[in-house]
């Protein structure tokens, strides 16, 4: 597990402690990154660990930073929740340089916990996080009529579709004459 | 959990790890939901060739509800079951929701054992039930998939509907007599046969004009030789495999003469006889126009995908041919390895003309 620092902002994070890391000691000093979601909690990550996203990998691979540059500069993700946030930091640090599993079992059983763990997964581009967790997802449905599944994923009817496109299109319509308006009033 | 709120990417994953049955009761849900599967699952769809109704041996396994007299099938995409049909005297003991399968209500309850979707439908409204079904099949797959209807036996409900064709197993009882009229009759008003079993123990033959002689694979017991005279003489479809049969040496050569001057045969790709009086039966690579390779070279050896598979025969290649003998069709210049085995003469043609047959043969070490 990771551990956090609560309340601290991104910019002058406190000393927060470090992931557990294999039992093995690295060679060469490994780097170390900081981030944080929406509650503020900064996690101290390796960039092994990072890896995993590669949003992340991406965003580091070529910074360069010292130790004292990455704690004073955390990657903040405001939309991502804390608990969330702490989820996916503890299956990279679980994960770190080891292949994966074909099943994770450890993933929220909670509806909506778990829409929150794939919209996070899928922004920080966790491809075998994401394939768990859309599997789990899969899962919900399994053996259940049509009705359940719409009640499960909440997939509006027909009709409300309809409605919906038609209220669309009627505000698609007011903001296009809304616009035009404010442009004649500009022109004259 | 709103599925609506997952980015389009996020929702194909989700689909890609649904089963297709699952994905059939999803189809139902929305309008929107039918465009989505479409759109996200073009690729996996595209993959399939082939869609199964067929009765299941074991229906007790399935769904413990089973009735001595019901008809069950099952779609079969690879090993995977889709759903399952059911006839049923008594729907109220059974409605679990209804769905409209294109313009018609059938009723549907979810399997305790399989979790696959069964439909029920009253024996009157069989027909229009199958075709509703088929045509959302259509629908949900496309035209590019093959679809096979299974049956058992001539008098089993076999649907005539655009794009299916019919692969039967005419599995009777020995001491049955066959009635050839019957079978003409029946196989001239069938759809496009797929593939035919038949245990065909009769001194009668089949009509040269049936349409039996028109089914892409053949598979015989019994064969008089009349009856193989008049195969190897009138087939007209790619795969066959007479097992147990009588003929003589004269009819082999003759089929191969005739598949060699390009008068007959020309979709054949695999013929096999199992031969139950093989006397002499070497004397076949003897004939004119039989080609020989050097005994020291490897041949290469000829299989093909089956047309069908079937419960009773589920290799998915006829067997291997690899024969030092070939005869060359005189008007493309194919090839087509012969083989005398085991009192089996094994007939298979190549996509190869003999110049590119005899670049496969491998030179001694």
């Amino acid at each position: 597990m990771s551990s956090t620092e609560q309340g601290t902002s991104s910019a002058a994070p406190a000393e927060p402690t470090t992931a557990p890391e294999s039992a093995a000691a690295p060679e060469v000093p490994e780097s170390f990154y900081y981030v944080h979601g929406k509650d503020k909690v900064v996690h101290k990550v390796s960039a092994g660990a990072l890896q995993h996203s590669a949003l992340i990998h991406g965003m580091i691979s070529n910074l360069g930073y010292t130790e004292e540059q990455a704690k004073a500069n955390p990657f903040p993700f405001e939309n991502i929740d804390g608990d969330i946030l702490q989820m996916v930091v503890d299956w990279c640090n679980q994960h770190k340089g080891k292949p994966t599993p074909p099943e994770d079992t450890n993933l929220p059983k909670q509806k909506e916990k778990l829409f929150d763990l794939v919209l996070a997964v899928n922004y920080l581009e966790i491809k075998e996080l994401l394939t768990y967790c859309c599997k789990q997802v899969a899962m919900m449905v399994k053996g259940k009529s049509p009705e359940e599944i719409r009640e499960i994923w909440m997939i509006p009817t027909d009709a409300e579709d309809e409605a919906a496109e038609k209220e669309a299109k009627k505000r698609a319509g007011k903001e296009a004459a809304g616009e035009t308006a404010a442009a004649a009033g500009d022109a004259k | 959990m709103k599925l609506s709120k997952f980015p389009y990417l996020v929702q194909k994953e989700i689909f890609d790890n649904m089963k297709y049955s699952n994905l059939f009761l999803l189809w139902f849900v929305s309008k929107n939901m039918k465009t989505l599967i479409k759109s996200s699952q073009i690729m996996r769809f595209k993959s399939i060739s082939r869609v199964m109704y067929q009765k299941l041996l074991f229906e007790e396994f399935y769904d413990r509800w089973k009735t001595n007299n019901m008809v069950t099938m099952e779609v079969y995409l690879g090993t995977e079951g889709f759903m399952m049909m059911r006839e049923c005297h008594d729907e109220s003991k059974n409605i679990y929701f209804q769905l409209n399968v294109f313009g018609k209500t059938i009723n549907f309850r979810l399997s305790d054992q399989s979790k696959l979707p069964v439909a029920y439908f009253y024996p009157s409204d069989k027909e229009t039930a199958v075709e509703s079904i088929h045509n959302y099949f259509l629908d949900f797959f496309g035209d590019t998939v093959e679809y096979i209807w299974r049956a058992k036996h001539p008098d089993n409900f076999i649907p005539r509907l655009p794009n299916l064709s019919l692969s039967i197993d005419i599995w009777t009882d020995p001491s049955e007599i066959t009635d050839i009229k019957s079978l003409e009759k029946f196989f001239d008003s069938s759809p496009v046969l797929k593939h035919l079993l038949i245990k065909l123990d009769t001194h009668e033959a089949i009509s040269p004009e049936s349409k039996f002689y028109q089914a892409e694979s053949l598979r015989i017991i019994h064969q008089r030789p009349r009856t193989v005279r008049a195969l190897l003489r009138h087939f007209k479809g790619r795969q066959a495999t007479l097992h147990y049969c009588r003929c003589v040496i004269s009819e082999l050569i003759e089929f191969m003469n005739r598949w060699r001057s390009g008068e007959a045969f020309h979709k054949l790709e695999y013929l096999h006889i199992k031969i139950l009086n093989g006397w002499q039966l070497n004397n076949v690579l003897n004939a004119n126009g039989v080609k020989h390779i050097d005994a020291t070279k490897k041949p290469p050896t000829h299989t093909v995908p089956k047309v069908c598979t079937s419960v009773r025969d589920n290799e998915p290649n006829t067997d291997p041919i690899t024969s030092h003998t070939y005869v060359v069709r005189e008007t493309d210049n194919r090839v087509a390895s012969v083989s005398i085995q085991d009192l089996s003469f094994s007939f298979g043609v190549w996509k190869k003309t003999e110049e590119e047959f005899l670049r496969m043969v491998e030179a001694p070490n």
